[in-house]
């Protein structure tokens, strides 16, 4: 017959050796955990890389970016050429208090101009410094990890 | 001494009181906070003393409009929302939408997006037991466990994480197989989205420590006294009631019926491993309680089987740029966690669904409380509601 040992006595033997060992957390705000490269925290803008073509704003499910622009003249490629006209970019900004960190925006792009980063410090005390205009999106480019070796 | 001394009454029988001692029906309000963390629930009971008479679940604090908001998104972005049905298992939500979409469309889904579709959904099945081994002992006042399994549950998060960019939404499906590639830019389209490097070493790992907190849960509570006083002939649900209540999953086989759609459906490749399904016998919350305990064993043993059996290939159909799901009509469930996820999708041709009507397990889980409180001790309704282990973003979609 196997001995039942009180519950009280094996609980209080978890509470020692547990105490003897190294804690799994980590102190937070001084210590940081490396998040993997694939982490969903934040998007990241490439000004240069964006056609304004809004295909981002339409996909989005809660319509949380929002994308202004303007066509511009540009002086024909050739002498004697027809002047061509291009979309700037005036305005892109991405309402992180409305966004759902999806992703449909950056697997749809098709120019490359959005990147996820594992970033995620941008917490704040009021709900509209959550909106990230273009300049503080294209900030975010600096902390896109390199994609991660793929399983063979 | 103060108090009642029952020598002193006897003396003054001729003085007794012959009218019964009564106490009138109170109404106990629980709620709408976190009774117990499940969400945003009201219980109305009206009890007797400790007694309970009758109780009343109030729900819908949660409600955010699913069916209806599915009808004016199209198919990727319903799979985004989906994953917030029942947010402790994101990515099993998303498993029988997208193959019910897919059947419609007649795609076939490559097989190792399949099986990468599979360890992560027992995965996710993992961290959701985890969650019950940790908070329905603390629910009954022991707050050790909850430390042990949430320790061992992050492990198994941060490797869904890997793979999927998140935690608890992964948004990982797609119609036709899993994310194909980071983004649709030339660059961006070369980067595929296959399991990292070093994936399936680190889930092996993973997998022994989950196997050791369940034993090591199993030591310090299944033997307890303290929780078999709490748990042994409580909240009894006999077989053929919880059938009639519609009760599925691990709270159904606790009853001791060995029925799960992992063996019944075919939407996975269940078929290819060997594993079992158990089962209770009581259907009291001890059963519910060692139903799960094993289900997360065989879901480590169907990870580690599938680890060794993953085939390679392609990871996703070929998909029309633009979804467009032909006119028909189906019905796909599969087994969550929590029971059986069902949706109904309507569709008229176009990108976005005419209808989905979503049959989630915890609204059909809930529906026994009533039944099942009734006579219940007020300090039970606690042990009794947690080993239901309902998600209240479940219940009210």
């Amino acid at each position: 017959m196997r001995l039942r040992i009180p519950g009280v006595i094996k609980g209080m033997w978890v509470t020692l050796s547990t105490m003897l060992r190294k804690p799994v957390t980590v102190n937070y705000p001084l210590e940081k955990e490396v998040l993997v490269p694939r982490a969903r925290g934040v998007i990241a803008l490439d000004i240069d890389n964006c056609t304004v073509c809004m295909l981002c704003a339409r996909e989005c499910p809660d319509w949380c970016i929002y994308i202004e622009g303007h066509k511009e003249e540009q002086p024909p490629s050739k002498p004697g050429g027809r002047p061509r006209t291009r979309a700037t970019l005036d305005r892109f900004a991405i309402d992180y208090a409305l966004c759902m960190y999806c992703g449909i925006c950056v697997e749809v792009c098709p120019f490359d101009a959005l990147y996820w980063s594992p970033s995620h410090e941008y917490s704040e005390g009021d709900i509209g410094a959550m909106l990230h205009e273009k300049e503080r999106l294209a900030d975010w480019m600096k902390t896109v990890p390199e994609p991660p070796d793929l399983e063979a | 001494m103060t108090g009642f001394d029952p020598t002193l009454a006897m003396h003054h029988s001729e003085t007794q009181v012959s009218v019964e001692l009564q106490t009138p029906d109170m109404t106990l309000n629980l709620g709408p906070q976190h009774p117990s963390t499940h969400g945003v629930l009201r219980l109305v009971a009206k009890v007797d003393g400790e007694k309970v008479e009758e109780i009343e679940p109030v729900i819908g604090y949660m409600h955010r409009g699913y069916e209806k908001l599915a009808e004016v998104r199209t198919y990727p972005q319903i799979t985004a929302l989906v994953n917030r049905i029942d947010w402790v298992s994101g990515f099993c939500n998303e498993i029988a939408f997208v193959t019910a979409a897919e059947r419609l469309m007649g795609l076939e889904v490559p097989g190792r997006a399949q099986y990468i579709r599979l360890i992560l959904t027992e995965m996710t099945r993992i961290s959701s037991h985890l969650l019950f081994l940790s908070s329905y002992p603390l629910e009954l006042g022991a707050a050790t466990p909850m430390m042990l399994a949430v320790r061992d549950r992050e492990r198994v998060l941060d490797l869904i994480e890997g793979v999927t960019g998140g935690r608890f939404h992964p948004n990982f499906n797609r119609l036709g197989g899993v994310k194909p590639a980071a983004g649709g830019g030339a660059t961006q389209k070369k980067l595929a989205q296959d399991l990292p490097a070093g994936f399936l070493q680190d889930t092996r790992d993973a997998m022994v420590h989950v196997l050791g907190v369940c034993d090591e849960i199993d030591g310090l509570i299944t033997g307890n006294e303290i929780f078999w006083e709490r748990t042994r002939g409580v909240g009894v649900i006999p077989a053929d009631k919880a059938m009639e209540f519609g009760v599925s999953g691990p709270n159904l086989r606790g009853s001791g019926v060995r029925f799960d759609l992992r063996k019944v459906e075919d939407y996975l490749p269940y078929g290819d491993f060997d594993w079992e399904v158990p089962a209770g016998t009581e259907g009291d919350c001890y059963d519910r309680y060692l139903v799960r305990m094993e289900e997360v064993r065989q879901s480590v043993s169907i990870v580690l089987q599938a680890i060794d059996k993953i085939p390679s290939g392609p990871l996703q159909a070929k998909v029309p740029r633009v979804i467009k799901v032909p006119t028909g009509e189906i019905y796909v469930r599969a087994e969550n966690p929590k029971g059986e996820m069902g949706y109904h999708i309507v569709s008229q041709g176009g990108r976005v669904p005419y209808r989905v009507k979503i049959r989630s397990a915890s609204y059909s889980n809930l529906s026994i409380l009533p039944w099942l409180l009734k006579g219940a001790l007020v300090p039970d309704i606690i042990a009794i509601m947690g080993s239901l282990d309902f998600v209240l973003g479940d219940v009210d979609r």
